[in-house]
């Protein structure tokens, strides 16, 4: 039985661990300390790097290769903190900045001291407002404690930080719409290049970083670069000779819903099966598994056949789904994958900010040939093939074979890749929104295919068995090209 | 300079040209909608998509191929690149426009365009000039796949000249980074999100206006429309746009100069676009000047000559005007003529007029008439001038262009004035009240030739009229305020016997034994580059399109 590994989380439920004392007591702002005492600026960023932190947010980068990105020499640099947390099924940093939000300061703090960023902005999405409460009240004591403002604890550094609500909009956590968003426009993503870590906040180089991302730090900086990589396996890019490192280090907050028996967050090693989260979770309820969403809803979903892989960002990405936020939605036998991918068409057609011309019109599309199909009123077609061969008269000819097609099944696949080809992994979009919605239009509909043609052929939802209902790898392209086995983990 | 290929060319290209530019220089065709050459780049319509093409990751050095992502041309900009970065090693860029993935993706966002946009072309005034009908029909699917209900957002009236129909727009957003970043103004948003996205402009709850789009600039937010969304109510339902003749000429609304496209029928002229000159006006123009050209089509246009009898105006016959007025020329001396040039006249009228006056009349006393002064307008990437009159600069210099020559102007001119005996006075105003001071003095004048083109206060002094020409109706040049030659020309024949100002001129001068004898104006042009200071090259052949700029 595999075991939590509370790092973030280890005082979570510490009564008044929100109060700077009781922080303090537990080892609070020591790591911030010791950075400053310990190490220069460039050290923690290379020590960042070498840790193989990456990305909590969603995209997985590499965090010490991002701030390698950033200009020193342009004055002034921003830091901007992404708690916009709106991926459906994902609900860790709130825990976070309800409870533990000084956590998050000497994060902000680490990261200010390593790029010497003087101005952070946190975007707290706008529906936290627990959230927002406990963060601004631990703002203002790090403030009266001189861990914030000028000269903090006599160390000449000058930290700020600010904390703005976002006004409910998903694709304001996409970075360049938080950084439109922060500057009082419209919430709509850049056009990138330029990156933020060159021309973000008020064009200035700024440094986006996701809760979790920043929460690490600390643990990093406390129990150095060694500590932190001995969790979760490092692979190797067999692209590269010899292998170049792979790192899928540290832990990740799993937020787990759907069906399984004890739902919530759940702080593991990077590097578990999904088989094995459903059991942390308190097992499966219901009798199997149908499908389990790894990454938010925006990920590919994965099939029964699937629950052997890890949940770590190389692996997911060589099953062609991600593991974005680490938001996981377990489903049992007796979900509808059409009902589920409706209800998420429905919220990215909503959320579609309308700024570029594919997801603006084609997201709404999407959905509305969802729906159709859900209502009962999707196409069928039978037509006859000229499929030429020699016909009954013994000539050679049309042999006049039929076969049926799902129109709008095809058109469904069509119009999503026509958003983002999940094929290529190309979008025609600004942002990567647009890949958001056609993941998971199209592995859904390629992996519980006779789910769709049931509703298509019985005009209503038919909730199919779980072997009836999936398309076995070996048919499907839409699988993965391969899991990598857990012995060729840990390079080293 | 950056050596780029581009499909299968090469071409030099400036440093920092993006692609749609110098494609468009080679007339390889890059669809676009939201990329408008005057304003900021947000790449929203995803319309010119183009393959890149680099180094393949992974794969030896040396090696290239087309990019993972497509990029849009209007944001990939093409720079000389270091020697270690050339690909094949020559160029500093390799684009394609007409690979199969660039095609591709052209019929996927027009699909997208076209799911929401209304099959109403018919009854659309775009029609004949529409981005999306013309790349539709050169890019796009023919059919579409569309089945549900599409959005029906409400017609908007925006301003005073502006129609929004909004069930029509494509949201490329040209029109409100126009209103921001060229006439500053901003008075244009969008509202709502994702499919629902509407162009307005700010109102209460209750949707009552807040703020109109009645900035000076708003026409042009008409022109920038790739699509028919944004509509002008002077031209809506007027004419289609394939049955209009399209002239190149100047707007005569200030002395800026602005570079504009007349578009006319025989019947008149239907509408005047902005046309585009780095230096003068770039893309756009006034609204002021884009309006103000209904006069030319007014039924009022003096059409005949007219003769005061018995202190009426009465219509006569040219050869009867003209007698009229050499024989009371012939009568009185030099120094009691004030001959009075027009600042909304050409150049090539404002010259026959110098000579006229100085070897026929030999007479020195010129004057310089013109519209008002208006008031000036700044915006960010705009100027509207005060002085509301054309060729004030170029008249100006040409009238006293002559040995001798005075020109006299305002208060001077009209005291001249108050104590000559005839004053013959080139108007040509659209619309010119006269000030007491100005009234009293032609009142004086024993006998007042004017020629103009609308009846007007100072017609209703005249003992002559001469039913003369406006711009539309003539070739010449305007010089305008910051020394630009730029050409006019004839797009419409003149009302009635209306003649060119400087026939006039050219047959009262013959009248009176003088040897002008022009042909065209061209001709005129000649002898002005051989005559004036400064305008050395200012002949018809050498001006063109461009203009050219006095030194």
């Amino acid at each position: 039985m595999v075991q939590e590994r509370r790092i973030l989380y280890e005082h979570l439920d510490v009564p008044d661990i929100n109060t700077f004392e009781v922080f303090r007591q537990h080892d609070g702002y020591t790591r911030f300390e010791k950075a400053i005492a310990e190490y220069q600026p460039e050290e923690l960023a290379q020590m960042v790097w070498d840790a193989g932190l990456k990305g909590r947010g969603g995209a997985g980068f590499s965090t010490g290769e991002k701030w390698s990105f950033v200009p020193r020499d342009i004055e002034p640099r921003y830091l901007c903190c992404n708690a916009d947390e709106s991926e459906p099924g994902t609900f860790s940093n709130r825990y976070v900045l309800e409870k533990n939000p000084h956590l998050l300061i000497e994060g902000i703090l680490i990261c200010c001291y390593a790029m010497g960023i003087e101005t952070t902005y946190i975007y707290i999405r706008g529906e936290f407002t627990l959230g927002k409460k406990m963060l601004d009240a631990a703002i203002k004591e790090a403030y009266e404690q001189g861990y914030l403002g000028e000269n903090v604890r006599g160390t000449g550094l000058n930290i700020n930080i600010y904390s703005h609500p976002g006004a409910g909009a998903y694709i304001c956590g996409e970075e360049t719409g938080l950084i439109e968003s922060l500057e009082g426009k419209r919430g709509q993503p850049r056009n990138k290049p330029p990156f933020p870590a060159v021309q973000g906040v008020f064009m200035k180089p700024t440094v986006v970083q996701n809760v979790e991302t920043l929460c690490n730090l600390p643990f990093i900086v406390g129990n150095g670069v060694e500590w932190y990589t001995q969790m979760g396996p490092t692979y190797g890019d067999a692209r590269f000779d010899p292998p170049k490192p792979d790192p899928n280090t540290g832990t990740k907050l799993y937020c787990i819903s759907g069906d399984v028996n004890e739902p919530g967050v759940y702080e593991l090693e990077l590097g578990l099966t999904c088989t094995e989260l459903i059991e942390v979770a308190g097992g499966l309820r219901g009798e199997e598994v149908k499908a389990v969403i790894p990454g938010g809803s925006s990920a590919p979903i994965l099939t029964h056949y699937e629950l052997d892989t890890r949940l770590d960002f190389t692996s997911l990405t060589l099953a062609k789904s991600m593991l974005g936020s680490g938001g996981i939605i377990v489903m049992n036998e007796t979900r509808n994958i059409v009902d589920c991918l409706l209800n998420i068409m429905k919220f990215y057609a909503h959320e579609s900010c309308g700024q570029c011309t594919p997801c603006r019109w084609g997201t709404p599309w999407v959905r509305d040939i969802v729906q159709r199909i859900a209502d009962g009123e999707g196409r069928q077609t039978t037509v006859t093939r000229p499929k030429f061969g020699i016909t009954e008269s013994g000539r050679w000819g049309d042999t006049g074979e039929t076969e049926e097609i799902y129109e709008d099944l095809d058109l469904l696949e069509n119009v999503a890749n026509n958003i983002a080809n999940v094929d290529t992994m190309t979008w025609n979009t600004i942002c990567v929104f647009g890949i958001a919605v056609s993941w998971p239009a199209v592995s859904y509909m390629r992996k519980f295919r006779p789910e769709f043609e049931a509703a298509i052929r019985e005009s209503k939802l038919v909730t199919l068995s779980v072997a009836e209902a999936t398309v076995p790898p070996e048919e499907n392209y839409a699988y993965q090209q391969r899991i990598i086995p857990k012995e060729m983990a840990d390079l080293e | 300079m950056a050596l780029v290929k581009l499909n299968d060319l090469e071409i030099e290209v400036e440093d920092g040209t993006n692609i749609v530019e110098a494609a468009r220089e080679h007339d390889i065709e890059v669809p676009h909608y939201c990329y408008h050459p005057g304003l900021s780049r947000p790449a929203n319509c995803r319309m010119c998509l183009v393959e890149p093409y680099g180094p393949i990751p992974g794969a030896p050095p040396g090696t290239i191929g087309p990019a993972r992502q497509l990029a849009t041309g209007c944001t990939l900009t093409v720079r000389s690149a270091p020697p270690e970065r050339k690909l094949e090693e020559k160029f500093d860029a390799i684009i394609r426009t007409d690979s199969d993935r660039v095609i591709k993706a052209r019929e996927d966002i027009l699909e997208f365009l076209l799911v929401h946009h209304p099959l109403d072309c018919p009854v659309c005034d775009q029609a004949g000039e529409c981005d999306l009908q013309d790349f539709s029909y050169r890019h796009g699917h023919d059919k579409s796949r569309y089945l549900e209900v599409k959005n029906v957002p409400p017609k908007k009236d925006l301003g005073p000249d502006v129609l929004l129909y909004s069930t029509r727009c494509i949201v490329c957003t040209r029109c409100i980074r126009f209103c921001d970043e060229v006439s500053g103004s901003g008075e244009l948003g969008l509202i709502n999100r994702g499919s629902h996205d509407e162009i307005d402009i700010p109102r209460s709850h209750e949707g009552t206006p807040i703020q109109l789009l009645d900035n000076k600039l708003a026409g042009n937010v008409v022109d920038i429309c790739p699509v028919g969304a944004l509509i002008s109510k002077d031209f809506l339902f007027k004419s289609r746009p394939w049955f209009l003749e399209k002239a190149n000429s100047i707007c005569t609304g200030c002395s800026v100069g602005c570079n504009v496209t007349v578009e006319y029928k025989t019947d008149g002229l239907y509408r005047i676009k902005p046309r585009f000159h780095e230096d003068i006006n770039q893309h756009w123009m006034c609204d002021d000047g884009r309006l103000g050209y209904h006069y030319v089509n007014s039924d009022d246009r003096l059409q005949l000559p007219q003769k005061r009898v018995d202190s009426e105006l009465v219509t006569t016959q040219w050869a009867d005007a003209l007698t009229l007025i050499s024989e009371n020329l012939s009568e009185v001396e030099a120094d009691d003529i004030v001959v009075i040039g027009s600042a909304q006249g050409t150049n090539e009228d404002n010259y026959v007029l110098q000579q006229f006056a100085h070897d026929v009349l030999k007479t020195t006393q010129l004057g310089l008439f013109g519209q008002e002064p208006g008031e000036a307008h700044k915006f960010p990437q705009f100027t509207i001038e005060a002085d509301k009159n054309p060729n004030t600069a170029g008249a100006r210099t040409i009238l006293g262009s002559a040995n001798g020559n005075v020109v006299l102007e305002d208060d001077a001119l009209w005291e001249k004035v108050a104590g000559a005996k005839v004053v013959y006075l080139v108007s040509g105003c659209p619309e010119r009240p006269l000030q007491d001071t100005e009234k009293d003095a032609l009142e004086k004048v024993e006998f007042l030739i004017v020629q103009d083109i609308l009846p007007s206060e100072v017609t209703q002094l005249a003992d002559v009229v001469l039913p003369g020409t406006t711009f539309a109706e003539k070739d010449g040049t305007f010089t305008n305020s910051s020394g630009w030659v730029q050409r006019i020309r004839k797009t419409i024949d003149p009302p009635g016997e209306a003649q060119a100002d400087w026939e006039i001129t050219q047959q009262l001068a013959k009248r009176l034994g003088g040897e002008i004898d022009y042909h065209f104006a061209g001709e005129i042009a000649i002898a002005i580059s051989e005559n004036v200071e400064g305008y050395g090259d200012a002949t018809h052949q050498n001006i063109g399109d461009a203009g050219i700029k006095l030194t």
